[in-house]
């Protein structure tokens, strides 16, 4: 997987291996629990079409974003500088925690029209994403010239 | 950790949080308000469990009123300006303000004495078509009631009214005259499984009553009509049940009942009643009514008609609640209609043959598939084919509409005049009898009783009768609209005060000076609906053939003191008759109106000097 000899790179792509598996681990059994409260018409869940939302944006945004952190992991090894690798996977691991958990959060005594105030984290995590989409596409950008040249 | 410890946790960690967050409750917001007047007995569930299995019911129910009838008081549930603004009537003041979150009414310490003011904060605000009442909510030792405050939202006018100018009685400086209690009142039909609960003897507020009240859903929600929805929700619960046969009990579906049940869901509210037998009424104020849909209502309870003996007040309160001829002449009476008519015993025809409870115009709900005498054809067929041979109107006009003829609007209620729900045929000389509005003169506003009356006997034989006389007094040879105006009691006159500005009418609008002149003068009316139904009627007119008074007719305040009314009336009819030459066409020579547009003013006097035969007060 190290294609930049540089061994401090394994770590970055560890770190999002490890939150992308525990992000699926989290969202596909929360899945199935929203389910089974349709299943058995659990009032106190489908009574609030505010708080079926956003745990359901939770659940596809979970599974969604721990596929990206998996891809991550798996292609961090071939970005160059290791640093800059580092930083990015830890923004992107944030990014990817912190918007399934505000829109869970958001849900969790909401009033009928709002979220709660847990809801905050998803842009915030939302900006995260953003950040290091930004950096992995600047990286692959620089890494694509790097290679034309040689 | 391992990895497959970790991996462990986090597919248990879900549904422990959903666990944990459905437990911590559901919308706690309103799950509070709620609280305290909710009520899980004799298997009521409540409409937000109907909703987990039937979402499109839930949401076509919750757009219409029944499901807004009854509201705690919120931003998005309350419909009146509590702006803070003076609302003057008889010579006193309220107040609607906003505290806060908090909706306020500062409002008279006593009904008619003194100028001292208290506060009132609004708990339950009730309405939401025609208009919005609000309640506050009265300890009474460790129990409470709700008592209703004397302003109201109209939503029409846009304005505050003072409860006393909404029924059909005269001007009443009393502001507490209808303080009626919702704990035994509005309770019955405008909740869903009402328990009032009442611990002593009911009475009128102010007194000692005391109540624990509780129902199933506030407003009229899916288990006023399908039946307590407990044993049908937790069979379905069981998602391998769902796909079964249905076990235990079903939920009710009105469509599919007996005619006579079917209309008895309806009838359960839309048919004032009494306890059957009546001694059983001490009961229903301890544990609600007993019917159930799916039941016969007449096991359970007695409609009122004419000759109903009252359970107590005022012996002629029911008589005073019909025509003479028994016909309801107030709203809330739609199952005597239906029962009356022919179309139920002979044709089976239901509540459900018009009306739809879950699509449609919230605004009436008849069923959009069948549109305007579609209603009425759908049985009739073979009148639909021939319009012109049995109406005798040309078929593209109003006057040919099944309904004006059949079902004309002579039923007052919550200030304004719907169709009566007796299909019948309309008699003039049965009606001129029966001191009852009549439906050809409720269009053809410029003729008499007996001209309706000789071309019903033209078109259908002598079983139409000549007109003899007319129950109020009044010289048969003027129009019916104008002599009803003024000489009938305050349920004819508001009917035909309603009628005169109806764009249905057969008269021309640019015909009618003589209307506009006699609706001025009901503008002076002592009976405060009579006079917004005038001056609505006279708005109406001014738009579709405009004089120039528009301005006019829109600053007049219909609940304005005794002398600044009887100058709206002389101001208006000044402009009128300034402004009706050369618009309007000459009235004709019966209707006391000169042809420089001056009313006869001692004829009418002489007219509504025989509303002192007929005073009446009707609360509803």
């Amino acid at each position: 997987m190290n294609t930049t000899n540089d061994p401090g790179s394994e770590r970055p792509a560890r770190a999002a291996l490890v939150a992308g598996w525990l992000l699926l681990g989290f969202s596909l059994p929360l899945g199935l629990t929203l389910e089974a409260l349709h299943a058995l018409k659990v009032d106190v869940y489908l009574g609030s079409a505010m708080r079926r939302e956003l745990w359901t944006l939770a659940h596809a945004h979970g599974n969604l974003l721990g596929m990206l952190c998996l891809v991550f992991g798996l292609f961090a090894a071939r970005l160059p500088e290791a640093r800059a690798v580092a930083r990015l996977g830890r923004v992107l691991v944030a990014g990817a925690c912190l918007m399934p958990l505000g829109f869970l959060l958001g849900g969790v005594l909401n009033r009928e029209g709002d979220p709660s105030p847990g809801i905050l984290l998803v842009p915030l995590g939302g900006l995260l994403l953003l950040v290091a989409l930004f950096g992995a596409a600047v990286l692959t950008l620089r890494k694509g010239r790097a290679g034309g040249g040689r | 950790m391992h990895p497959s410890l970790a991996f462990a946790a986090a597919a248990l960690a879900a549904p422990l949080f959903v666990v944990t967050a459905l437990h911590l409750g559901h919308d706690p917001a309103a799950h509070r308000a709620a609280a305290g007047l909710v009520h899980r007995n004799g298997g009521y569930v409540g409409a937000a469990t109907c909703r987990t299995c039937h979402p499109d019911q839930h949401a076509s129910w919750a757009r219409t009123h029944h499901a807004t009838m009854t509201q705690r008081p919120s931003p998005s549930t309350v419909l009146g300006e509590f702006d803070g603004r003076t609302v003057r009537y008889e010579g006193r003041q309220g107040r609607p303000f906003r505290d806060g979150e908090r909706f306020v009414m500062e409002v008279p310490t006593s009904g008619v004495e003194g100028r001292g003011h208290r506060t009132a904060e609004v708990a339950l605000a009730v309405g939401s078509r025609r208009y919005q009442q609000y309640f506050e909510r009265q300890p009474r030792g460790d129990s409470f009631a709700f008592v209703r405050l004397p302003l109201l939202w109209h939503v029409e006018q846009r304005r505050w009214l003072h409860i006393n100018t909404v029924f059909l009685g005269p001007d009443d400086p009393d502001w507490s005259s209808h303080a009626a209690t919702w704990n035994e009142n509005c309770i019955f039909c405008h909740n869903t499984a009402p328990e009032p609960r009442a611990r002593a003897t009911v009475g009128r507020a102010g007194e000692a009553a005391q109540f624990d009240s509780e129902v199933a859903d506030l407003g009229i929600a899916c288990e006023s009509c399908h039946g307590p929805g407990g044993e049908h929700a937790e069979a379905r619960r069981n998602p391998l049940a769902r796909y079964g046969p249905e076990p235990g009990a079903k939920a009710v579906d009105p469509a599919r009942l007996d005619p006579a049940r079917s209309i008895s869901v309806c009838g359960q509210c839309h048919g004032a009643r009494l306890p059957n037998p009546p001694e059983r009424a001490a009961e229903w104020f301890r544990t609600g009514p007993t019917y159930r849909p799916g039941d016969l209502l007449l096991d359970h309870v007695t409609p009122i008609q004419r000759d109903t003996p009252p359970l107590g007040g005022d012996p002629e309160q029911n008589q005073l609640r019909f025509w003479g001829d028994g016909t309801a002449r107030l709203s809330a009476y739609e199952l005597q209609g239906v029962l009356a008519s022919p179309c139920h015993p002979k044709g089976g025809m239901t509540c459900l043959h018009c009306h739809t409870m879950h699509a449609g115009d919230p605004h009436g709900q008849l069923r959009p598939d069948l549109p305007g005498d579609r209603l009425c054809t759908q049985c009739h067929e073979a009148i639909a084919r021939d319009v012109q041979k049995h109406t005798h109107h040309d078929p593209a006009r109003s006057g040919a509409s099944c309904l004006d003829c059949h079902m004309p609007r002579v039923v007052y209620g919550v200030l304004e005049i719907h169709r009566s729900h007796r299909v019948e045929n309309p008699d003039p000389a049965r009606d001129a009898a029966a001191g009852r509005p009549n439906a050809c003169t409720l269009c053809h506003t410029d003729q008499t009783l007996t001209w309706a009356a000789a071309k019903l006997g033209e078109w259908w034989g002598p079983k139409y009768r000549t007109v003899e006389r007319r129950a109020d007094g009044a010289p048969l040879e003027l129009p019916d609209a104008i002599a009803s105006l003024h000489a009938g009691d305050a349920a004819v006159r508001a009917v035909y005060a309603a009628a005169l500005g109806r764009d249905t009418a057969a008269v021309d609008p640019a015909a009618t000076a003589a209307q506009r002149a006699h609706l001025a003068v009901a503008m002076g009316d002592g009976y405060p609906s009579v006079r917004w139904l005038a001056q609505r009627s006279l708005q109406r007119l001014e738009a579709r053939a405009p004089l120039g008074i528009d301005l006019l007719l829109r600053v007049l305040d219909w609940q304005a003191g005794t002398e600044d009314r009887r100058r709206a009336v002389f101001t208006t009819l000044d402009a009128i008759a300034k402004a009706g030459p050369g618009r309007l066409g000459p009235p004709p020579s019966t209707a006391l109106l000169g042809a420089d547009l001056r009313l006869d003013l001692p004829a009418v006097v002489k007219l509504t000097d025989l509303q002192g035969r007929n005073l009446i007060s009707i609360g509803e």
